[in-house]
């Protein structure tokens, strides 16, 4: 899931770091558009802008953790 | 007056009142114009040039900052915060190096056809005149709060903070619209509010956070949509959404101001429209079918190039290279772009200067930067490379290659690798070609 979830983020967003443990600063408006937006299509999960949190988007880990907590409520 | 004599009047006649909020910080009128004072005396007491760069940081004391060198009597010269140091330092060159005539307020960097940057030079009287046509031509007030989320090097948002001083208004300042929680904590119920967005900003909004922004339909006086065409699915959706505020789009720019704008909730809706001229500003469409403009909120010229400023500003007109025409009942329309610049959220970019930089990405043979469909910009700049037969395409490296060497909005989303780019009989890139396809 992780890596899934990495690659489609690198692949939509090649400027960003992922690895870095400040994630949500480092993201403009625009790249947190395309992570709802690359994330709802992916696994077909309803994002909406609030859960665009700095908590949320801290980490990579931190979105796994969010995308497993739509799917795990959306089953 | 200038600006600043309207913000010292201000302050004599609301002292009281909330100037500026930004974060937990807020300051009144009386307080605001205090720490300007201040830091113009601090300018006059220093050896600091006439024009002063400085990087438009999202936050009070960038508003601190612009008014206090207009205060000493200085140029102010906003920069993009995330700019390379390299093109900083080349700008501050230039400034130093060119004379900038008397009355110059600010100059605002942008791109030219050929990339090179060209520095607008606007004067104060410029400043007052845009605010004055914002004021009659959106309805800005005295008991308004401007929320403003874009950059403020940018003239789409830094011009609103204009009109708001003109009027003893409200700035609410925030950084960016990444946050939407954010966002939405400026919005108080009994408040009266308006905002300027570029489409991608109303995509995000009316893609995840519809239910919030229909919410503030009772205190969002009017909302400026800018930079680029909004899809008009789009103005469909928002005039549904919120019914009672008025959504402007605008016709403006660095170069000509703030020109001309339509309320599109008015029951037509109509995709391309500008609306009427406001009072400082006359349009007149060209025999080729060009926009160009006459007023008072036209830019003095390009910082130390009267030849490049003569190929846009003669005759106290600025000729534009969009294509547009004026309906029966006064309105402005516009098409297309006469020139190959492309347009992204209200930034110009000259496609060779992304492609210059490509061309020297180790194991990129042949490229063409385009202007290609995205899902949430409408459009973006897209990279279409061909590589050499060793080498491997990353468009992670690729991107950031350029990042470390050009603006992030120059900087393109999209990339594809081909096996060829297309050319003309003569070897130039035939972009036309890509332009229909």
């Amino acid at each position: 899931m992780k890596e899934k979830i990495r690659t489609l983020l690198e692949d939509a967003l090649p400027l960003v770091d992922f690895d870095s443990d400040f994630l949500f600063s480092e993201l403009d408006s625009l790249g947190i558009t395309t992570i709802l937006m690359t994330l709802s299509d992916a696994f077909g999960i309803q994002l909406e802008a609030v859960d665009a949190t700095p908590r949320n988007l801290k980490t990579l880990d931190s979105i796994v953790a969010m995308v497993e907590r739509k799917l795990g409520s959306e089953e | 007056m200038t600006l600043e004599d309207y913000l010292k009047q201000d302050a004599e006649r609301y002292p009281d009142k909330v100037a500026v909020i930004c974060g937990n910080e807020r300051l009144t009128y009386a307080q605001l114009w205090q720490r300007v004072q201040e830091k113009a005396d601090e300018l006059s007491a220093s050896e600091a040039l006439r024009c002063i760069p400085f990087k438009a940081i999202q936050t009070i004391d960038f508003l601190i900052i612009y008014l206090s060198i207009h205060l000493s009597g200085r140029v102010a010269v906003p920069l993009e915060k995330n700019i390379p140091e390299s093109r900083y330092n080349e700008i501050a060159g230039r400034l130093t190096a060119c004379e900038v005539p008397e009355g110059i307020a600010d100059i605002l960097f942008t791109t030219g056809t050929t990339g090179q940057s060209k520095g607008v030079m606007i004067s104060h009287r410029t400043i007052v005149a845009d605010a004055e046509n914002l004021i009659a031509g959106q309805g800005f007030s005295h008991d308004l709060t401007f929320v403003v989320h874009g950059p403020l090097n940018h003239i789409g948002s830094l011009s609103k903070m204009w009109p708001v001083i003109l009027l003893g208004g409200t700035l609410h300042i925030l950084d960016g619209l990444k946050d939407a929680n954010v966002f939405f904590q400026a919005f108080e119920p009994e408040g009266k509010y308006a905002t300027f967005f570029v489409p991608a900003n109303i995509r995000f909004l009316l893609s995840f956070d519809a239910k919030r922004f229909a919410a503030l339909a009772d205190c969002l006086d009017f909302i400026e949509s800018g930079g680029a065409p909004l899809s008009h699915a789009d103005m469909l959706q928002l005039c549904q959404l919120l019914p009672h505020t008025r959504l402007y789009n605008t016709y403006a720019s660095t170069e000509t101001g703030i020109i001309a704008t339509y309320d599109f909730n008015d029951g037509e809706c109509l995709a391309g429209c500008l609306g009427r001229p406001m009072p400082h500003s006359r349009v007149i469409i060209t025999p080729k079918g060009l926009i160009s403009c006459q007023g008072d909120t036209l830019m003095s010229g390009y910082l130390g190039d009267p030849e490049l400023t003569a190929t846009v500003l003669r005759d106290d007109t600025v000729y534009m290279s969009d294509y547009g025409h004026i309906d029966e009942k006064g309105r402005l329309h516009i098409g297309g772009r006469e020139n190959d610049v492309i347009n992204v959220g209200g930034y110009k970019v000259a496609p060779t200067e992304v492609e210059d930089v490509a061309m020297s990405v180790p194991g990129i043979k042949d490229c063409i930067c385009i202007s290609a469909e995205h899902p949430i910009m409408g459009r973006a700049l897209k990279l279409l490379v061909v590589m050499a037969e060793d080498a491997v395409f990353s468009k992670r490296t690729i991107a950031r290659y350029l990042a470390e060497r050009l603006e992030p909005y120059k900087v393109p989303q999209l990339y594809e690798q081909v096996d060829a780019i297309a050319r003309t009989y003569n070897g130039k890139i035939n972009r036309k070609y890509y332009l229909v396809s």
